[in-house]
């Protein structure tokens, strides 16, 4: 079911996610077209969740952002008032001003790399941080030494949550380890079943990177209402490497599951092997946490195969 | 009759050169949408595909092999084919590679040069590894209806007096027979003419495309149930064997047991001119009416394992509308992932065309006349033991 609509506000709004917005050319949606989209949001009970350019909007826009409740995604050089800050590796470790009192949800995109050989700057951030949602943005370059690299990485980012724990009252949240240990389903991005995005040309699409990546694949428009032919392809019921699969804080990124395999329901073999390492961390890190009486009813089973497309039905 | 055995069935890879996509005729139905002459795949390309696949001992683990040959027509390349069975088995003797022994050379031809002396010293240097079958429709009207040459003459007398000499060499050879609907009125008579000729396995399917016209499957329902007569009656179900009619089809499947897909696209590799790899020949750019090519690889980089991934978790319920998963004589019913692909509404192969769905169910109607009739004699005549029949519970 419909739950969510993103805006994107303008050609260069950033991405919070997997692609890459290179655009340079701005192009901000026209206020009609904001306006139609938020009256779809309401007519429809879907949450908005605005996504910004890094520029000051004029101010009729803010005010009929204002019109209905949503969340502001931002970048880091328009942090103030956004609900989720986007940064790039380099803002992340610049940013002093942080600190875990801000309730904000800080999005982290890193490349493998940066990731790799600067993982102890990005404990640093989560340390300082409420809740880190780190995107790995090129997880389809991953290669075997890599999964090994990325496997110590998740060894050192787990060990500094029980740290941040002692410092602090309450644990800082970062998605690839601690969303696992608290979902007891799937829980992914859902692009095309339970949110959907409007363009700046006012079109809808099944989310940002579709947008991006080819502006004719669109899916409807406010007036005409969302048309996504083979809908169901979408949902987790029709993908049958993931409707078994318990890595439920994956993101099963469709869009990734496009570019690698060339369908929407099936991820590649790199997005699996990446979110089950990040699975089994999670496991170890309830260990310790059970150790420390928190989530005493919480279990992640033991599991060696690390795709389950290797053991399909 | 019992369906003879497909040579290491389950155990073999296929491997389909794509040698070229020229053919001397013009098939009306031909799904090869494609065609020309330009494509012609060298030498280099097949050495190539022949050494990724003969490396990667870890990849390619079946037991046996099968390496199809397909155009076009492919005996219009048979010096290039000759050259690449040779050094097929030139690189499974040095490498001592598991498949040496264990491999068939594969070919579906339309028959027009099979008695060409170069084909015919193809066919003597290798006949012990050799399966070749003959496309021939049936009678000289239901085969010319479609199999013409691009000058609009009938290819049928041209195929028909290679059949002969093709039986000597292959005897219990299997023709493959297609149907689409303005062949439909024939397909009783085309039969028998087959079996007159000497073949006594026909292997025949109606096309998979989006074809057929209101009222086509009460005149194939109709044509089939005259073939059971002529079978039944003529007693020729001992010793021949029509592919229309197969006692496990036309029975419900259950949701979770029978889940598999149907079609092996995937499970095999095809490689073209170009040195492209597809999960099948039907997912290369000629054989495509409306989609882009599904390209898995190249000779050069080797197989992509993710662009195989969709195509190895496919499951029969997965790409089926709830009418079809909950159909209640959906066995047997086929389909052709290519063109599921090809019909699909999104590039996706996971939507199951349905085209095919009045004509199964008329099919599945004729079957059930044949194996009621044929056992009622066979009861009536004592000859029953040889045949078993599903159990069907007694209502009272």
């Amino acid at each position: 079911m419909l739950q969510y609509l993103i805006i994107l506000l303008d050609d260069t709004s950033v991405s919070f996610c997997h692609y890459r917005n290179t655009n340079s050319n701005r192009r901000l949606i026209a206020l009609d077209g904001l306006k139609a989209g938020i009256l779809f949001a309401m007519k429809h009970n879907l949450m908005v969740q605005f996504v910004y350019p890094d520029y000051e909007l004029p101010e009729s826009y803010a005010t009929v952002i204002e019109s209905i409740d949503h969340h502001k995604i931002k970048p880091f050089s328009l942090k103030e008032d956004a609900s989720v800050v986007v940064y790039d590796y380099r803002e992340a470790v610049s940013d002093q001003t942080l600190n875990r009192n801000e309730k904000t949800t800080l999005v982290l995109r890193i490349t493998k790399d940066e990731l790799f050989s600067g993982y102890e700057e990005v404990i640093h951030f989560l340390k300082r941080s409420n809740r880190l949602s780190l995107v790995i943005t090129d997880t389809d370059t991953f290669r075997k030494e890599d999964f090994d690299t990325y496997k110590k990485v998740l060894s050192h980012l787990e060990s500094a949550i029980p740290e941040a724990l002692k410092e602090n009252d309450d644990m800082p949240q970062l998605n690839i380890l601690s969303d696992r240990i608290q979902l007891e389903k799937m829980n992914n991005c859902n692009a095309g079943v339970e949110n959907i995005t409007l363009a700046p040309n006012g079109k809808f699409y099944v989310c940002p990177a579709f947008y991006i990546e080819d502006e004719n694949d669109s899916a409807g428009n406010p007036a005409e209402g969302i048309t996504i032919s083979n809908r169901q392809l979408y949902t987790l019921a029709y993908a049958p490497v993931c409707r078994k699969c318990d890595a439920y804080h994956c993101k099963r990124c469709i869009w990734l599951n496009k570019k690698t395999t060339l369908e929407v329901n099936t991820p590649s073999h790199e997005q699996c092997v990446t979110a089950h390492l990040e699975r089994n961390a999670s496991r170890n890190l309830l260990n310790e946490l059970h150790a420390k009486g928190f989530f005493p009813n919480k279990e992640i089973r033991e599991i060696t195969c690390l795709d389950p497309f290797e053991w399909k039905e | 009759m019992e369906k003879r055995k497909v040579w290491q069935e389950g155990a073999a890879k296929n491997i389909t050169f794509i040698v070229t996509k020229d053919c001397q005729l013009v098939c009306k139905y031909c799904y090869l949408v494609g065609k020309n002459i330009k494509e012609r795949m060298p030498w280099e390309v097949a050495r190539q595909a022949i050494d990724y696949i003969l490396d990667d001992t870890e990849q390619f683990n079946e037991r046996s092999v099968v390496f199809d040959f397909i155009g076009g027509e492919p005996f219009l390349e048979i010096d290039l084919i000759d050259r690449i069975c040779d050094y097929i088995k030139c690189q499974l003797f040095a490498r001592n590679h598991p498949w040496f022994d264990s491999y068939r050379f594969n070919f579906s031809t339309n028959g027009i040069n099979y008695h060409d002396e170069k084909v015919q010293r193809f066919i003597k240097k290798n006949l012990r590894h050799l399966s070749i079958g003959i496309t021939i429709d049936g009678t000289p009207a239901k085969h010319d209806l479609n199999r013409i040459y691009k000058s609009g003459k009938g290819s049928y007398n041209d195929v028909a007096k290679n059949i002969p000499l093709w039986l000597e060499q292959f005897p219990g050879g299997a023709t493959k027979v297609t149907i689409s609907s303005p062949d439909i009125p024939y397909i009783k008579e085309s039969v028998l003419h087959l079996f007159a000729l000497g073949i006594t396995e026909v292997n025949i399917n109606c096309v998979f495309e989006d074809v057929w016209r209101e009222g086509d499957d009460t005149l194939f329902e109709e044509q089939l149930i005259g073939l059971a007569d002529e079978i039944i009656e003529k007693r020729l179900y001992g010793t021949h064997g029509c592919s229309f009619f197969a006692e496990h089809i036309g029975k419900p499947l259950d949701r979770k047991l029978q889940n598999q897909n149907w079609c092996g696209a995937g499970m095999m590799l095809a490689v073209d001119a170009a040195g492209y790899f597809y999960p099948c020949t039907r997912f290369a750019q000629y054989s495509l009416r409306d989609k882009k090519a599904r390209i898995i690889g190249n000779v050069r980089e080797g197989i992509d394992p993710n662009k195989l991934r969709p195509f190895l978790a496919l499951d029969r319920c997965t790409q089926s509308t709830d009418e079809c998963i909950d159909c209640e004589v959906s066995s047997g019913c086929a389909w052709c992932q290519g063109e599921n692909y090809d019909a699909a509404c999104t590039p996706t192969i996971y939507q199951r065309s349905t085209a095919i769905c009045r004509m199964h169910k008329a099919r599945v109607r004729a079957n059930n006349y044949y194996w009621n009739k044929l056992y009622r004699k066979l009861e009536t005549e004592g000859g029953r033991e040889g045949f078993k029949k599903t159990v069907v519970n007694v209502i009272c």
